[in-house]
């Protein structure tokens, strides 16, 4: 009788160890996820900028499509593939696009 | 003259008084125990003496990566801060929360400087190597392992330790941020999708 007790308790136990870690997964986040505000870095002192800078990589990284985006708006000449090209490339090169 | 003995029987009956006055202190409740009383003085250095001294034995050896100041760190612990952590510990532009304000102690605020706060912690100026890999061992084990009755949680048991160094690189770079810098380096979702076409 307590063994048929035990089943039930340990199999919630178990489930609510599994959601618990379920609830730290990265991806549980993206529900609530804010898109980076990629239009203040067109505002920013881009003579203050160091490409070497981790911070700087790291923000490249972030707005990257956002800023080929306008780029493809406004010169249509951009496909997606030129645009990968980029990604894997310095970030000098984006910084040209936005001086 | 006292002889030795008389010594020993007035050193062991001072420490049973003094044991039996704590215990009665103790089942008291006159201690008051809320988070809006601070401690003493005497309770304020003996917990954050044994605070200290316990994380620096317990993160000596900690090995620190040679990658930890790296662009893809940056934005996997930014975006983990900014969920698990802004809270209490605040992020550029904000002074206060309901957190820091209630909190005893209050969560240190990480968007400030070494320079311009209590402790040292990775970055500050003035800091020889050594300081610096301390102070950057003693974030990881905090992270980590918690800290009893402070607030702090162990994210250990949920976060693997690779995630939480990624939190340890966005530290150094956080009293740096500006409120901008922040909200593109803690962002989770995708830049175009801010565009309407």
């Amino acid at each position: 009788m307590k063994l048929k007790l035990l089943s039930p308790v340990l199999v919630l136990a178990a489930l609510g160890v599994a959601f618990s870690a379920q609830a730290h997964d990265p991806k549980e986040h993206m529900k609530d996820a804010e898109n980076p505000n990629c239009a203040a870095m067109k505002d920013m002192d881009h003579s203050k900028m160091d490409m070497n800078d981790p911070v700087m990589q790291a923000m490249m990284k972030q707005c990257m499509k956002d800023m080929h985006h306008d780029d493809d708006s406004h010169a249509m000449s951009h496909d997606d593939t030129s645009d990968e090209d980029h990604k894997e490339g310095s970030g000098e090169q984006h910084s040209e696009h936005q001086h | 003259m006292p002889s030795l003995t008389a010594f020993i029987k007035s050193l062991f009956i001072a420490t049973v008084i003094g044991l039996v006055g704590a215990g009665l202190f103790i089942y008291s409740g006159l201690y008051p125990i809320g988070a809006d009383v601070p401690h003493n003085k005497l309770s304020y250095w003996l917990l954050e003496t044994l605070r200290e001294r316990s994380i620096a034995r317990a993160a000596s050896g900690i090995q620190i990566p040679d990658n930890l100041n790296t662009s893809d760190r940056l934005l996997a612990g930014g975006a983990d801060y900014n969920d698990m952590c802004a809270g209490c510990h605040l992020k550029p532009g904000k002074k206060e929360s309901d957190f820091t304000i209630g909190l005893y102690p209050s969560p240190p605020k990480l968007t400030a400087t070494a320079d311009n706060h209590g402790h040292k912690h990775g970055g500050g100026s003035g800091m020889d190597e050594d300081e610096n890999n301390a102070a950057i061992q003693r974030q990881f084990w905090i992270i980590k392992h918690g800290i009893k009755a402070s607030g702090m949680p162990a994210w250990g048991p949920t976060h693997s330790d690779e995630r939480i160094w990624n939190m340890v690189a966005f530290l150094q770079r956080l009293p740096t941020l500006s409120e901008d810098q922040y909200q593109i380096l803690t962002s989770r979702g995708n830049a175009t999708e801010t565009h309407d076409h």
